[in-house]
């Protein structure tokens, strides 16, 4: 009994220095991990029950705004520069279809889909302006290899295009393949652009630099009909549900992906736009992304992995304790032998 | 103690051997599913090869490199605990284990006398030393981009973008030091070694040769 006791002390003793080297291993990873205030988030409401395409102009408006605004980002690419993404034969240009308004391209970060859907025995146009959602947990910033996608105070999803490598993982792990890509720019020039590297990824970034100074996202203030509408991330949640509310209609954004910070309205079910944004893509077969689908319930692929976050979280506790559990038993079993010795 | 292991010196033990080997399969998982974030294979038509199509699926490798880290993580804080608990140290690097190291060498090369080691090499202690830092930085920055990813949890931009950048960096030294590690047992003097790493057993007039303190102090502490 007295053996024991006495490796009891020794043992807690022991376990002070090792939980002090744990802790400083530790509180390193602890310090960095703080919830910030989600209070600054932006929003928008798209009211598709508003949205007419700008039936009348052959470009609808928040499609010249945003190209206006953005001009100076667009990728300037050097067409005898372009490459093949080695060892494949193909590589993503976008610069000779710099006028394309009718789908996300690098020179084109929104434009307005159309559809025609069949709702209370109605035959429906229905226009669905699309681009970057600026997702809650965005997935495209937490799977990007290189870190170079951050969503900011504003909640605006911005991609750092000195940071990009354009591999475009950004756009097969968003629901919406928002993100497109232009070869021949970007960091990868300056390494080995033979063999590494695809470009840089563009999208919208929510007018991030506007939003800094206070001020509304280009394709808001350009929409003639006040369609799409801006406020604090849950002034336009609310707003979009009432209005839902007040139409029979359905939000779209609120739950998929988790919840972003662009809510549609619609008095068509958005399954009905998705089934016909797919069967249309289907028919003028273009399945290239550019042309984002509307799935409703959009699962997030950055949840799956919180039950594993919480294992790895857990592991070095496990890790200490098994260490604990093999020590004692050691220690003990080196006294018991040192004490047969002694007595033999 | 049998017949068969009376010209040997149990070396490495039980414990020491499974962290040996559960750190060496999960840092190759880690390796493997971590190339497919990058994301390379479809890229270099790895996926086209037969039985290779997987490692184009994010979610796939992704899912693999957590329970590797997972593994990792646990085996790594294990081995960090039972051997503060144990006091034992033996592989941690000593004042003048460069210059020692140094000799070593030169002394492998030259075909000339050693000096006089304890259970490890003043090379090995310093071997242990950057590649335990290297997979430290791992670990840390791995456990920064993991809580990144948790829906409520918040890091700060300029953390996560420098996690990232530490954690690349750091997987292509861990990368260089494996292949040196392996190296090493291209050098004859080393290959010894190797046993003590599947049975826990190494020769014992190796250990009388190359490890004389460590002989010494075995001996002492069978006396005493």
């Amino acid at each position: 009994m007295q053996t024991n006791e006495v490796s009891r002390r020794e043992f807690i003793k022991r376990s002070g220095g090792a939980l002090a080297v744990g802790t400083v291993i530790l509180t390193g990873t602890d310090k960095v991990i703080a919830a910030d205030k989600k209070m600054d988030e932006k929003g928008t409401i798209i009211d598709l029950s508003i949205c007419d395409g700008c039936a009348a102009k052959n470009t609808p408006e928040c499609v010249l705004a945003c190209r206006t605004k953005n001009a100076d980002k667009f990728p300037k690419v050097d067409q005898s520069e372009l490459k093949p993404y080695w060892p494949q034969k193909k590589f993503e240009d976008w610069s000779d279809q710099q006028d394309n308004t009718k789908r996300l391209t690098p020179y084109n970060w929104t434009f307005v889909d159309q559809v025609t859907v069949e709702h209370d025995g109605k035959s429906e146009e229905v226009f669905v302006p699309r681009r970057c959602m600026h997702c809650d947990n965005p997935t495209c910033a937490g799977l990007c290899p290189f870190s170079a996608i951050e969503k900011d105070k504003n909640g605006a999803v911005v991609i750092n295009e000195n940071q990009c490598m354009g591999g475009a993982k950004c756009r097969d792990v968003c629901p919406w393949d928002i993100p497109q890509r232009q070869a021949g720019v970007g960091i990868y020039m300056n390494l080995a652009p033979d063999y590494l590297g695809g470009g840089v990824m563009f999208k919208c970034d929510f007018c991030a630099d506007l939003l800094a100074e206070g001020k509304q996202p280009a394709c808001v203030t350009a929409c003639p009909k006040g369609a799409i509408s801006f406020g604090t991330k849950q002034e336009m949640k609310d707003l979009a549900y009432k209005r839902a509310n007040e139409i029979s209609g359905y939000v779209y954004g609120d739950k998929e992906n988790g919840g972003t910070a662009t809510f549609y309205v619609s008095k068509v079910p958005y399954e009905k736009i998705d089934a016909a944004i797919k069967q249309s893509k289907k028919d003028s077969n273009d399945q290239k992304p550019g042309r984002p689908t509307m799935e409703v319930d959009a699962e997030n692929k950055l949840d799956t992995l919180s039950g594993m976050a919480l294992s790895a979280a857990i592991a070095p506790v496990a890790g200490l304790a098994a260490a604990g559990f093999a020590a004692y038993n050691k220690m003990k079993g080196q006294k018991k032998s040192h004490e047969q010795e002694k007595t033999e | 103690m049998n017949k068969k292991k009376q010209n040997k010196v149990y070396r490495q033990s039980l414990s020491n051997r499974l962290v040996h080997w559960i750190t060496a399969i999960s840092i190759f998982a880690l390796i493997i599913s971590g190339f497919g974030q990058m994301p390379m294979y479809k890229r270099y038509n790895i996926t086209k090869l037969p039985g290779a199509e997987w490692l184009g699926e994010y979610s796939l490798t992704l899912v693999m490199h957590y329970v590797a880290a997972i593994v990792l993580i646990f085996i790594v804080f294990y081995h960090i605990f039972v051997h503060t608990l144990l006091k034992q140290f033996d592989a941690i690097p000593k004042r003048g284990d460069g210059k020692e190291s140094v000799k070593i060498i030169k002394a492998m090369i030259t075909k000339g006398e050693e000096p006089p080691s304890e259970k490890y090499l003043a090379e090995q202690r310093l071997a242990y030393a950057v590649i335990g830092v290297t997979i430290l930085a791992l670990v840390i920055t791995g456990l920064v981009k993991v809580a990144k990813n948790v829906a409520f949890i918040s890091v700060s931009h300029p953390i996560v973008f420098w996690s990232t950048a530490i954690h690349n960096t750091a997987t292509f030294i861990l990368i260089f030091l494996i292949i040196a590690h392996l190296a090493a047992f291209g050098i004859k003097a080393n290959r010894k070694l190797l046993p003590g790493m599947f049975t826990g057993y190494v020769d014992k007039e190796y250990v009388k040769h190359r490890h004389s303190l460590w002989y010494k102090k075995l001996k002492n502490e069978k006396n005493s």
